[in-house]
């Protein structure tokens, strides 16, 4: 059972497709009645195949559940606001199948108690799409588009009318979110995947994938590859084959994990947390850019680094004055002149309210590791490459329109 | 050990509230320094061998209370 498929449907630019799997989240939805399931029994099906969430912490689904306050009727959110300027998964989902991504929150609101699921939601396109899949219960709500509002506490904090940031105290929203209530925030795919293990059980799930890892996983991938787009693949499909199939050229590095993870070198490590972990990576939200031979790297990391400057919330003094300090060293690195940056890496990493620093400082910190030639190249005179803009930092720029 | 250490208690930074003032610094010489833009630099270790008192002075005397004691 091997097929490999790229479609372009005429509702989305964002191409999706899948490989080496039978597509469980890009296919046709069902039209049987959803079932139900008591709150043990949900945990029982979520422990048998591990779901961890999809929005990059990678945290136990079922530990969620059981770590909300159990005093209140809690509410569920649905985390489709996607900050991350690369990663397009969440939009197609939400844009495409919503009701799979809906299923998935009903069953768990039903497990739980929760009469209210709330969708918050960053895009205006996806406003349309939505306001007609909403069921009883369900409320759409927009929050700001940026980095950091895709943050679960930043979202609860948005969806509480106040500003889109992590707060400065550690307050969990499964015991103080919206409205005060235990809330558990989840990534728009992590409930798609829970509506499929609800529909066809803990055994088909885990048919495809890792041991430690059951089931599929969504990548968005982009950079120097020939057919860029969102990926449903098996926890575990080597980067070899996927690059294979999105056509990628030759290339410097591949970037796992967005803006806040890791350059490395291309090596056929397998794609799951812990395959790119040992790689030395972050998997994070699935995303993967391709860093193409043609392209000046360093112009395309300096690019980046100006970017997650202007992305910085700016209410944590380290990451205020710290990223565009770290945006300016990486400018006299590609100017070939030197720069305290290794100082100034270590006084912004984990200093801050949410992980936007340290996300920040592992991504120039990677980068800069593994671009030795490139950057002796630019102590003498410059690698001789244009930047092509393989690293995209405006959402207008993205390979597709979303 | 100090009495904080013992107590399960460690100084947190509030970071969306801080804004270096630098009192912190002035008042735990030694266990929190400054970085490059003035924001505290909390040697753990350090603080862990300051007398409670004089820990807690700090937590009191920031202006714009962002330190505090948090426990684990």
């Amino acid at each position: 059972m091997s097929t490999n498929t790229l479609m372009r449907p005429m509702d989305s630019t964002i191409p999706v497709g899948w490989i080496e799997v039978e597509p469980r989240l890009f296919g046709r939805p069902s039209t049987e009645p959803l079932p139900s399931f008591s709150r043990d029994r949900l945990l029982g099906l979520l422990d048998a195949v591990s779901l961890t969430g999809r929005g990059g912490a990678g945290f136990p689904m079922a530990a969620k559940i059981r770590a909300l306050r159990a005093d209140a009727e809690p509410i569920v959110v649905i985390n489709g606001a996607e900050g991350e300027p690369v990663s397009a998964k969440d939009h197609a989902l939400l844009g495409r199948f919503p009701q799979l991504v809906f299923d998935g929150a009903q069953v768990l609101a039903e497990a739980v108690g929760a009469r209210r699921v709330l969708v918050a939601i960053a895009d205006s396109k996806l406003i349309e799409p939505l306001q007609f899949a909403l069921r009883p219960g369900f409320e759409l709500h927009r929050v700001p588009l940026r980095f950091v509002s895709g943050e679960a506490r930043a979202l609860v904090s948005a969806l509480n009318g106040a500003a889109a940031l992590p707060p400065g105290r550690r307050v969990l929203p499964v015991h103080h979110g919206v409205n005060g209530r235990p809330t558990l925030v989840c990534n728009t795919e992590t409930l798609a995947q829970l509506a499929v293990l609800a529909r066809t059980g803990a055994s088909h799930f885990a048919s495809v994938g890792t041991v430690a890892e059951p089931g599929t996983t969504l990548v968005t991938v982009t950079g120097s590859v020939a057919r860029p787009g969102v990926y449903e693949i098996p926890l575990g499909l080597r980067l070899g084959a996927l690059a294979d199939w999105v056509g990628a050229g030759p290339s410097q590095a591949v970037i796992t994990g967005g803006y806040h993870g890791t350059w490395l070198p291309t090596s056929d490590f397998p794609l799951s947390r812990q395959g790119v972990s040992a790689a030395g990576g972050t998997f994070g939200a699935g995303v993967l850019i391709f860093v193409g031979q043609q392209t000046c790297a360093l112009a395309e990391l300096t690019r980046v680094a100006h970017w997650l400057a202007g992305e910085s919330a700016k209410q944590c003094g380290p990451c205020r004055f710290g990223l565009p300090a770290l945006a300016g060293d990486v400018t006299d690195l590609l100017h070939g002149a030197p720069a305290a940056i290794e100082r100034h890496l270590a006084q912004v990493d984990r200093r801050g309210a949410c992980a936007h620093p340290d996300g920040a400082v592992r991504f120039i910190r990677s980068g800069l590791g593994i671009l030795d030639s490139e950057l002796f190249a630019h102590r003498h005179g410059g690698c001789g490459r244009p930047d092509l803009g393989q690293l995209v930092t405006s959402r207008a720029g993205r390979q597709w329109a979303a | 050990m100090s009495a904080l250490v013992r107590s399960g208690q460690r100084l947190e930074i509030d970071w969306t509230r801080c804004d270096g003032h630098g009192l912190c610094a002035a008042l735990l010489p030694g266990a929190i320094g400054r970085d490059d833009w003035g924001y505290p630099v909390v040697d753990e270790t350090a603080v862990g061998q300051q007398s409670s008192a004089a820990v807690k002075r700090a937590v009191a005397c920031c202006p714009a209370l962002a330190l505090r004691l948090a426990r684990d």
